[in-house]
């Protein structure tokens, strides 16, 4: 697989440690992030390709970060992953160009089947934009 | 028009010429017959003749320039009734918008009038009082903020990017997170997808936006132990078609040919900005696909969405 770089948002450290931990063990670039501001930060240093985001976070939640890293970065793809179905935040979150919907708790596969695609969206793009 | 008025009068002439031989042969034909009947009269019929087949020819030529103005003119206005169309539906767009933003600003500006008054008084005013009026202001400025966000996704003519696409995928992920609310209101959520249905080309993040819209309103539609039907299926033509059916309230009459205009809501003011299946249909429109509704007011809505197999790289 091309080499990319991932970020991921989420207030739950043991989840997101464990997330890390496991992706890296297959030699993907990932970074991580315990809340918006943080993440936002780091999208201005940085250029990830796809950013996984958590809906629901203390203080800046997830669809204001969203908002936030397509103002800085409108080719970033952004995977939201939410803990209880939320319809709104759904719907919220596609009009605002979230790439997918992942629903915790999740299987690995899955999430790096989502990675995958998000990735050659943005390679797609990418050309496109060039 | 402009054009042809570049053009000499000969260049004209011979343009003429190619477009209607029939009506110039025979005009032509006159004068070559004229000149040697009138001959045989002598030469004064000859030249009467000769001038006579002349004027028709001159006639003629006027007559099918006139024909081809007419024509022109028939043109233009068919351009300029398309044109006044166009403004017409950006006229209905923008009293919606303007209604729309209205009802928030009046909020703000009573609320705003409210505290400026409460602060003329000498004695400070009430904190909770000032809380609640300033808790409304942004509560109004966070709805005309969403109006403006939609429109500006909705005029966002951004190139679909075109991957292999599993719709059945899609169908179950955006089901899965509607799946929290339908059991809460007790609808039965089906899905008959087919198992045998062809990758299809297309962009994964706009169907989902859509198809999670259909079943959000869907369940809107549906009341407590209704049913939400999901069928996808291989159409002819190299087409896929996706269907979202309830058994909800369903849809009247005269509402079904607006339910696809942009700001058409039946929602109580605030609740709904009317766009989302505007939207729906612009993208579904922009990945070469239709979506068209029928409904029985009382009995249910269907949905029907049929997209190619295969669309331009590039998208359209």
């Amino acid at each position: 697989m091309d080499k990319f770089k991932i970020l991921i948002v989420d207030d739950e450290n043991d989840f997101r440690e464990t997330i890390i931990k496991r992706l890296r063990a297959r030699k993907i670039d990932i970074e991580g992030a315990d809340c918006g501001p943080k993440a936002l930060e780091m999208v201005d240093a940085q250029d990830f390709d796809v950013i996984v985001l958590d809906v629901k976070m203390p203080g800046m939640d997830g669809i204001e970060t969203l908002r936030q890293i397509k103002l800085k970065k409108p080719l970033v793809e952004v995977i939201m992953l939410t803990g209880h179905a939320s319809v709104e935040s759904g719907i919220q979150g596609m009009q605002l160009g979230a790439f997918d919907y992942v629903m915790k708790p999740v299987a690995l596969d899955d999430l790096m089947d989502k990675l995958r695609q998000a990735y050659e969206r943005r390679v797609i793009q990418l050309e496109y934009n060039k | 028009m402009e054009k042809k008025s570049h053009t000499s009068p000969l260049l004209n002439l011979f343009h003429d010429l190619g477009g209607n031989l029939a009506v110039y042969g025979t005009a032509l034909g006159l004068v070559i017959l004229a000149v040697p009947l009138g001959l045989r009269a002598g030469p004064m019929y000859a030249l009467a003749a000769g001038l006579l087949a002349a004027l028709s020819l001159v006639t003629v030529g006027r007559v099918l320039r006139q024909k081809d103005t007419a024509l022109r003119q028939k043109e233009l206005s068919d351009e300029q009734l398309l044109q006044s169309q166009k403004l017409a539906s950006i006229g209905e767009l923008s009293a919606g918008i303007a209604h729309e933003i209205n009802n928030p600003l009046a909020i703000i500006r009573q609320e705003a009038e409210w505290l400026l008054q409460l602060y003329k008084k000498d004695s400070p005013p009430d904190a909770q009082e000032t809380q609640s009026g300033l808790a409304e202001i942004v509560n109004q400025v966070d709805r005309a903020r969403e109006i403006t966000h939609n429109l500006l996704n909705f005029a966002r003519r951004s190139q679909p990017v075109v991957q292999g696409v599993e719709l059945n995928r899609i169908i179950l992920d955006m089901t899965s997170l509607v799946e929290k609310a339908a059991q809460q209101k007790n609808i039965n959520l089906v899905k008959r997808l087919a198992p045998d249905l062809p990758l299809i080309e297309s962009d994964a993040p706009l169907l989902r936006q859509v198809i999670l819209n259909l079943l959000n309103n869907a369940i809107q539609a549906t009341g407590k132990g209704g049913t939400i039907t999901v069928v996808s299926e291989a159409a002819d033509h190299r087409q896929v078609m996706v269907q979202v059916n309830d058994t909800g309230v369903g849809i009247p009459k005269e509402h079904l040919s607006q339910i696809f205009d942009p700001f058409f809501t039946t929602k109580p003011q605030g609740k709904g900005t009317g766009l989302g299946l505007s939207i729906c249909h612009g993208i579904i429109e922009r990945l070469g696909g239709k979506i068209i509704v029928t409904s029985v007011e009382g009995q249910g809505s269907s949905f029907v969405i049929r997209l190619p197999q295969a669309l331009d790289r590039r998208g359209r």
